[in-house]
């Protein structure tokens, strides 16, 4: 248990910053700490031969950033571009080092400062969430949230993996290397 | 040593050692010239001036003994022959790899003591089993280890001139055994007074070692105006206690604990060498003064300093060791050309704002405009051609591997190499030379028979190994060719059953059989040599070749030979594009591989084969390709593409025209997704993606093989339900 709460947040003991976020109607958690930036939903460039979960890329000032729908990541129906939704910039853990990813997500709502009694350890289940993803919960405003574990949502090989079984899925078979 | 000095030592000494290497090889095979000795014995001489210079003792001191030997060989009195050939050019190995320490920031480790051990040795054998004593290093008589004393007064703008007192005592410790070094802190001045760039210690040295003053001396020959030296023998060190202890009690006292510590305590010095420091050895008169006796309030500090210096070195080198810095050669004509053309681009673009402030019409600042993107345009090119380097910096090294290779295994093989001056990016270059390495070692290995083998099949004695490159279009091509046995396709094939690569009844055409050659784990050689045969290897060279987005390409004849061809493009940072689009979305087609594009008419039936001036050209359609909005345009276009002598049709819905295209890698979450290989920036800030050619027309003629074998000219027909 310790080394869960341990994992759970950086220096839990301290104070930490969360930014809440939308995703598939429900309300997320997120630890400030790896956020780059938070801006509105720019053109996406689809890429063909993707599964939804990566809906394509963006230009993020020069640079190509792959996106990561989170509802559709955390196993929720695929985020609507509407006119809140908003693209959170992350820094993800690639082989080459940190590079960005954008989180497609609802809306953002607010940034929020904890202290550590309003974090608690993730409960076992119920919050419809793969184990890994949550970090914790947080207890704001008489709501429970899933603070998110953003290096598993945001696991390089996993989406890796996943575009590569959705390329090859059938019917893409023939115009693939063999 | 700083970055920007390590970085030009390193590219000076790599380029010194490749040249030597070469001329070594010269001198074996062409024979003996004064003028290639010399070349040898100037690159010897640059490499060990450079490394004293950044008291890299490591490479200095090996160096000179090699310099030695060959400072014989040029005055006469020895002879390159084949055992000095085989420990020269393994001495050039070595220092390699000491200057791959320095890159590394490991200046101060040793890379292979073993290997340094072998080559000092033999290099010394050289040196003294010749008929004449070497002219620079006398052969000494056995000499005994003694402790010598030395006491050093550094020039207080020592620091200022760039010198560093540890450097050279460390330089000194290389004679023998630091047994102790004591600093003499009385100069330090208050607090306030204090300047940082001023050297205020002096040292005490003991040195355990067979080195005679005059050695000692030596290691200081670089700083020797700025430092006053003197050694003591064994049976001085009660002077230089006693002239010591007035002034610095604590040193005197740590000076006699290390003394007991060595077993040479001061009441009975015994004598060590006497012969050999007797007649050198300065009087223990005065030293030199210092300034006023501070010793209580200087201790501690010295305390501090001793334990500072090897951990702000140690930081220095993981600083250093951090961020990896390359340089570029650039030639400096292509230099100028490019700075004449950024000023042009300057007046230009200052021309085309007054054209616009001034109201002009929308003519001439249209003029104007295409004046400046035509000179962006070409400072493009000049640009990315400064990195391009000619793949002979790759063919340089095969001379030397094939003579290794080949003497390992006994075969004679001339080696020929052509196009060396097609050039590539710099970073392909260096990437392309394991993947190269492998295939030539392979193809002496495995492909060119024994001598009694080639007699026999009438073929001549010596085997032929070809490298080539040439250029074709935007792409490089580099063949690796040999007139060797040729990949037998039914051992292959054998192979490939026997271990379970392929299914027993698979039907394999013989190139089918060639590309086996290319699956992991597949190996053909009977035993198992030293350089192949191991079962690694051609599948990592086609991986690393792909991952430059190449490809590897095998032709072969039994008996006759087989021929690698390696293509890669010419460089992985811009390329000229063709815009098209598909469903309403923009892809780029790397314009060098558009050969044309054709109306299409009718695009119905089944059939995905296009009679294109009576030619039949199989075509995909990138809409279905990648599984776009199903619902076609009217009017579709034909885009014909071509790669490694295949052509195809891409259907698209629109062409947008060419355009430059910067590559921005997609990164590595779409590094196993096939026909799209990296994007690019539009002009209206949204992104396209770049269609991977090789891979599409590789998609549509494996599939043509799998569903039509039987069609005639099966390759470009492909049949879809």
């Amino acid at each position: 248990m310790s080394a869960l709460a341990q994992r759970s947040l950086d220096g839990a003991h301290t104070t930490g910053h969360y930014l809440t976020v939308v995703s598939g109607g429900e309300l997320f958690a997120v630890s400030i700490s790896r956020i780059r930036e938070v801006i509105h939903c720019p053109r996406i460039t689809r890429v063909p031969l993707c599964p939804e979960v990566v809906p394509g890329v963006i230009n993020l000032r020069g640079a190509v950033v792959p996106l990561v729908d989170l509802a559709i990541r955390l196993g929720r129906r695929g985020t609507e571009l509407t006119r809140r939704a908003c693209i959170v910039v992350v820094e993800a853990e690639f082989d080459e080092g940190m590079r960005p990813v954008g989180v497609l997500v609802d809306a953002v709502e607010e940034a929020i400062e904890t202290t550590d009694d309003m974090l608690e350890a993730r409960p076992a289940f119920g919050a419809g969430l793969r184990q890994e993803f949550q970090a914790a919960m947080l207890h704001h405003e008489g709501r429970f949230v899933s603070v998110l574990e953003l290096s598993a949502v945001l696991s390089v090989t996993e989406l890796e993996g996943l575009v590569a079984t959705h390329a090859l899925a059938p019917g893409a078979a023939r115009t693939k290397h063999v | 040593m700083d970055l920007e000095g390590r970085d030009t030592l390193v590219t000076e000494a790599r380029d010194l050692l490749a040249g030597m290497e070469s001329t070594l090889l010269e001198l074996e095979t062409l024979g003996h010239s004064d003028e290639r000795i010399n070349a040898i014995f100037r690159a010897a001489h640059t490499i060990k001036g450079s490394a004293g210079l950044f008291g890299l003792v490591n490479i200095e001191r090996f160096t000179q003994r090699l310099e030695n030997v060959l400072e014989r060989v040029r005055e006469g009195h020895d002879q390159v022959d084949a055992a000095l050939m085989t420990v020269l050019l393994r001495a050039s190995d070595y220092i390699g790899k000491l200057v791959d320490a320095i890159e590394a920031g490991l200046e101060n480790e040793e890379p292979d003591a073993a290997l340094r051990d072998e080559l000092l040795a033999a290099l010394d054998q050289r040196l003294t089993g010749a008929v004449m004593p070497a002219p620079h290093k006398p052969a000494e008589p056995a000499r005994e280890t003694a402790l010598l004393h030395v006491s050093l007064r550094f020039d207080p703008t020592t620091l200022e001139r760039g010198y560093c007192p540890t450097d050279f005592i460390l330089h000194l410790g290389e004679l023998g055994e630091l047994a102790y070094v004591i600093t003499l802190t009385s100069a330090l001045p208050e607090r306030a007074r204090f300047v940082p760039s001023t050297l205020y210690f002096a040292f005490e040295v003991g040195l355990v070692s067979t080195a005679t003053p005059a050695d000692v001396e030596a290691c200081f020959a670089l700083i020797r105006e700025l430092v006053t030296l003197r050694t003591f023998g064994a049976s001085q060190l009660s002077d230089v206690h006693r002239a010591l202890a007035p002034a610095h009690p604590r040193q005197a006292q740590r000076l006699k604990e290390e003394l007991e510590r060595l077993g040479t305590p001061l009441e009975d010095v015994p004598v060590y060498a006497p012969a050999a420091l007797g007649h050198t050895a300065a009087p223990a008169g005065p030293f030199l003064p210092d300034a006023d006796p501070a010793t209580s309030i200087a201790a501690p500090r010295a305390q501090a300093a001793r334990t500072v210096f090897p951990s702000a070195k140690q930081k220095n080198a993981d600083e250093r060791r951090a961020p990896e810095q390359r340089i570029v050669k650039v030639d400096a004509t292509r230099l100028d050309q490019l700075i004449n053309l950024v000023g042009e681009l300057v007046i230009a673009s200052e021309g085309a704002r007054n054209t616009v402030s001034s109201g002009k019409r929308a003519e001439d600042v249209f003029e104007a405009m295409s004046k400046v993107s035509q000179l962006v345009e070409l400072i493009r090119d000049r640009a990315l051609h400064m990195r391009m380097t000619p793949i002979g910096e790759v063919f340089q090294r095969f001379p030397r591997v094939v003579r290794d290779v080949s003497r390992e295994l006994g075969k004679q093989i001339a080696l020929e190499i052509s196009g060396a001056e097609a050039e590539l990016d710099k970073s392909m270059v260096e990437r392309l030379a394991d993947p190269l390495t492998h295939i030539v070692r392979n193809a002496i290995d495995h492909g060119i028979e024994p001598v009694d083998e080639r007699i026999r099949a009438g073929k001549s004695p010596e085997g032929q190994l070809r490298l080539h490159a040439y250029h074709e279009s935007g792409c490089i091509v580099v063949q690796v060719s040999d007139d060797g046995r040729g990949l037998d396709p039914e051992r292959l094939r054998a192979k490939a059953v026997e271990r379970g690569l392929i299914a027993v009844d698979a039907v394999l055409s013989e190139s089918e059989c060639h590309d086996l050659i290319f699956a992991p784990g597949f190996s053909t050689a009977a035993q198992v040599t030293n350089l192949s045969g191991r079962g690694v290897g051609m599948d990592v060279v086609k991986r690393n070749v792909e991952s430059l987005r190449g490809d590897v390409e095998i032709d072969s004849r039994l008996g006759e030979g087989t021929c690698f061809t390696i293509r890669l493009p010419l460089t992985l940072a811009i390329i000229d594009g063709f815009q098209v689009e598909v469903a309403g979305t923009t892809f780029v087609i790397p314009l060098d591989m558009v050969v044309e594009c054709v109306d299409m008419r009718d695009v119905s039936g089944p059939q995905r084969i296009l009679n294109l001036r009576d030619e039949p050209l199989p075509y995909l359609r990138l809409r279905d390709v990648f599984r776009l909005d199903a619902s076609a345009a009217v009017r579709e276009s034909l885009v014909v593409v071509s790669y490694a002598h295949q052509r195809v049709g891409l259907v698209v819905d629109r062409l947008l025209g060419n355009s430059q295209a910067v590559i921005k890698p997609l990164g590595e979450i779409f590094r196993r997704l096939h026909g799209v290989s990296s994007s690019t920036i539009l002009g209206d800030g949204s992104v396209a993606l770049i269609l991977d050619v090789p891979s599409l027309i590789s998609a549509a003629t494996a599939s043509g093989h799998k569903e039509g074998p039987a069609r005639a000219g099966a390759m470009t027909a492909e049949a879809r339900p």
